[in-house]
């Protein structure tokens, strides 16, 4: 697609273009082909679907498409059957694929016992329109429709509303499902002002996990002074446990560039970045496929879609350290210098890029940006909870049974999130502990199971899962050894610039190390202790602040354990192998 | 040399036997030679303190505080200088070096040479402004351009000039330069760094700042085929420590290092973000999901 896009006539063109892609008139084999996809074989399986065509003849296309979210299915095939259903494959390999294709061809068998589910229609949650499947009657008999399955019945895809649907290389599939319509909205109906209005209206907060609130955010920097602003896009996905953000930009790029051109025009920037970590190479290329169409069709540069106003983004990949994800030491290393963060205030809304007013947001607050000005603030504002609005992404993973990406209302509780969505304990093992919403949280036991995930912790009600992260720990986890392996993470991304952060994090270690290696002492778990809260009080950055969070709140909740470690020199879970396992 | 006016005065212990007797010659006026040399004087030595900068007080007087205390430096060191300079018994040369000693304990013949100061320093109120004045000495040593240790070769020179280029006028663009760079030669060459220093006029210490900041950018060459061991929260959880002691048994490294052949180099690397297919590991950029000690050697097999 070469031509400008200029009105919502040219918006239309690029549309049919991209459904008759999206629903060819011919078999379309779709394989999931995001990191997660690649890492357990998609690439053999889409090789094999191309043999198979060539060597039966049949008349259909392979594309790929992002990750829809059901990682521990990987890798998923999805056949598109003209005039008939959409059905997905899980655990595909090479010679399963032969098979299925070569039952197709010979007689238009689709080996619903192969099967996963079918689906009855997309749901474009841009437009609020849906494109139904019509299979023949009796043509998926016995199959489960895939928005019934346990793992998806609960969920609500805003932010993922694209991904695993679209092919993420194609600007006219993401606009055949409604993307840039909410900039077409915002930059060619909207005044800056009215924009932010609805981002507030909305209660849309930061997706990153310090959860503030979006739309005042946008205000602040468009009340500051200065005629160069920027808006940055957080991907820096450091937080292990973690990796919607690689799924958003591998999955629907568009959803990301959208977001921050309808950000830019709210506080009068002119350029943007993305700035990604280096781990994440798929997510890259993506990404600058998407930038790279979206100027072909000038959904960015210079006058874009006819309103004068213009707008670039350029990518910048980080190095490996954890420490860019924090904001302020995001800005240095965009700069280009060790990522050290900045003492606040000023904050970047004021003085952030180069010293010029700038809105740094994370990948999925970008992506919840678009859907709120195409379906309305009120909209948004009805789904979650009173007080946290909207959905959020969560990575469910570990020891549960159906691991992957979900995408809920907040408000849900932690058990429907483990036992329903999830499927429950793996080998259906008992729940010890959950390390849920970043390294810093430490361990919960399943007694808080029944707490609603939210943005803040509300004592008996709510806890928070800021970055999203949800791991399962069964009961061959240790306790000790997990808060040792959290002290070490953050030990190594430490960035040394404030000793408390720096010195404290060796101490801390040192003395999980012994607890582990059985020569710890009661001492040592009141050392503990005094330095976490010296650590709270002195560090410069959030890193060194939450830190010693990861021990605190898991010594806390697992005591006995710890205590077993230091008194008894045993290790119940029988991880730590300087003790015995009793 | 300043007449030594002050002959005289030099203790009339000299010629008493019994108190102490003749001159010591002190060199270096830092604080150690400063303390040295009032000692030595309230004891009754004639001292000479030989210098060879144009004043005494040496590093100590650059300082703000001194270790372990954490006291101000200039507040102990600017008594000992304004003493030092009044005391009769201590003649202080300055801009001078010693040259030659003969003799031997009690009776040494010490030979000062002293550089000119050219100006009359009975004369000096220390304004300074003989510097700007001066055309011919004591100009400001300014560094010469930093110049790069080695030439590159042709082909990182293109590779070099292509990329500079590429980012010419571009704020910020320590970042992706060195990235590059560090993807096309799987680490950071000491040279081109000096090259980059040189041309964009910064300080190499500035580059190695952000290089040595950054884990993936490395200052050693790597082996052939970087292998990373996932070592994330979800791998954790699913047996990741095997997995790398698997890695480290084959390979016969530690992290962070290259076997001897230098087929391959061991990371761990926090969080590939393939948490739901833990745990996983990467070579060369190729990720791999579910991996099993079963799958350790195979995978590793398939790089040679």
């Amino acid at each position: 697609m070469n031509q400008h896009i200029h009105t919502a006539e040219d918006l239309k063109g690029v549309e049919a273009a991209g459904l008759t892609t999206l629903y060819p008139n011919r078999l379309k084999i779709v394989v999931g082909s995001a990191s997660c996809g690649i890492a357990v074989g998609a690439g053999a399986v889409e090789a094999a679907a191309i043999a198979a065509i060539k060597e039966l003849g049949l008349d259909a296309e392979v594309t790929r498409t992002g990750c829809i979210g059901f990682c521990s299915q990987e890798p998923l095939l999805d056949l598109v059957v003209p005039n008939g259903p959409r059905i997905s494959y899980g655990n595909m390999t090479p010679e399963k694929t032969r098979s299925l294709l070569s039952a197709y061809a010979s007689g238009k068998d689709l080996r619903l016992d192969m099967a996963l589910a079918w689906f009855a229609g997309e749901e474009y949650i841009l437009t609020g329109e849906s494109h139904p499947y019509s299979p023949p009657e009796n043509a998926v008999a016995g199959l489960p429709e895939w928005s019934s399955l346990a793992f998806y019945r609960s969920q609500k895809k805003v932010i993922l509303r694209n991904c695993g649907s679209i092919n993420p290389l194609s600007i006219s599939e993401a606009i055949a499902r409604g993307s840039y319509r909410g900039a077409m909205t915002a930059l060619t109906g909207m005044t800056p002002e009215k924009v932010i209005e609805e981002m507030t209206k909305s209660g849309l907060r930061g997706r990153g996990g310090a959860a503030f609130p979006t739309g005042l955010k946008w205000k602040f920097a468009s009340q500051a002074s200065g005629e160069t602003k920027y808006v940055v896009c957080n991907a820096d996905e450091g937080e292990p446990g973690s990796y919607m953000d690689r799924t958003v930009l591998e999955g629907d790029p568009h959803a990301v560039l959208e977001g921050m051109l309808i950000g830019a025009f709210a506080i009068g920037a002119r350029e943007g970045f993305i700035y990604v970590r280096s781990e994440y190479p798929l997510a890259i290329d993506t990404l600058q496929n998407a930038i790279n169409d979206a100027e072909k069709a000038g959904l960015l540069g210079d006058d874009i879609l006819s309103s004068g106003w213009s707008f670039r983004v350029k990518i910048r990949v980080g190095a490996g350290a954890y420490i860019c994800g924090e904001e302020t030491a995001l800005l240095e290393s965009i700069e280009g210098h060790a990522g050290e963060p900045r003492s606040r205030p000023p904050f970047p809304v004021t003085e952030g890029l180069w010293g010029k007013p700038t809105v740094v947001n994370n990948v999925k607050t970008w992506a919840s940006v678009a859907p709120i000005l195409t379906r309305g603030a009120g909209w948004y504002a009805a789904m979650g909870t009173e007080r946290t609005k909207g959905t959020t992404v969560f990575s469910l993973e570990g020891a549960v049974k159906n691991a992957g990406l979900v995408e809920v209302p907040f408000g849900i509780s932690l058990r429907e999130m483990i036992y329903e969505i999830g499927g429950g304990v793996i080998g259906d093992r008992p729940l010890k502990a959950l390390q849920a919403g970043g390294a810093a949280r430490g361990c919960i036991p399943p007694s808080m199971l029944d707490l609603a995930i939210d943005m803040e912790d509300r004592p008996g009600e709510s806890v928070m899962i800021g970055t999203g992260g949800i791991i399962a720990l069964d009961d061959s986890a240790c306790m000790a050894d997990m808060a040792r392996f959290l002290v070490g993470f953050f030990l190594d991304e430490s960035c040394g610039k404030c000793v408390p952060c720096r010195e404290g994090l060796r101490q801390l270690s040192g003395i999980m190390d012994r607890i582990c290696g059985g020569s710890g002492s009661e001492a040592d778990l009141v050392l503990l202790e005094r330095l976490a809260g010296t650590m709270k009080a002195a560090a410069v950055c959030g890193l060194g602040g939450m830190a010693p969070g990861a021990v605190l709140a898991t010594l806390q909740n697992f005591r006995p354990e710890f205590e077993k470690h230091i008194h008894d020199k045993s290790c119940p879970a029988g991880v730590c192998r300087c003790l015995a396992k009793k | 040399m300043a007449q030594d006016t002050n002959q005289q005065k030099v203790t009339t212990s000299q010629k008493d036997d019994k108190g102490p007797w003749g001159a010591v010659l002190v060199c270096g006026g830092g604080i150690a030679g400063i303390q040295a040399s009032l000692d030595l004087s309230a004891a009754g030595f004639r001292v000479y303190l030989v210098e060879e900068s144009p004043t005494i007080g040496g590093g100590m007087a650059r300082l703000d505080k001194t270790f372990p205390t954490g006291d101000c430096a200039t507040c102990i060191i600017s008594p000992k200088l304004v003493e030092c300079m009044r005391d009769l018994n201590i003649e202080v040369m300055t801009m001078a070096d010693v040259t030659g000693l003969v003799g031997e304990a009690g009776r040494f013949h010490a030979t000062v040479l002293k550089r000119p100061r050219s100006i009359d320093a009975s004369k000096c109120t220390g304004c300074g402004d003989c510097w700007s004045a001066c055309p011919v000495r004591n100009h400001p040593e300014i560094p010469d351009d930093f110049l790069p240790r080695l030439e590159l070769n042709k082909e990182e020179t293109t590779h070099l000039d292509e990329l500079l280029y590429s980012y010419e006028g571009e704020p910020g663009a320590m970042m992706p330069v060195l990235r590059e760079i560090n993807e096309t030669y799987h680490h950071l060459p000491r040279t081109i760094l000096e090259q980059i220093a040189s041309r964009w006029g910064v300080r190499l210490a500035e580059i190695l700042r952000v290089a040595s900041f950054y884990d993936q950018f490395k200052l050693q060459p790597v082996g052939r085929h970087i292998v990373e061991a996932c070592d994330g929260t979800s791998c954790h959880s699913r047996g990741a420590r095997a997995i790398l002691e698997r890695l480290q048994e084959i390979i016969g490294v530690q992290p962070g290092e290259t076997d001897k052949a230098g087929r391959y180099t061991l990371r761990t690397v926090r969080c590939l973000g393939l948490c739901a297919s833990s745990p996983a590991m990467r070579v060369n950029g190729r990720s791999f999901g579910r991996v099993n000690l079963d799958r350790v050697p195979e995978i590793l097999e398939q790089f040679k």
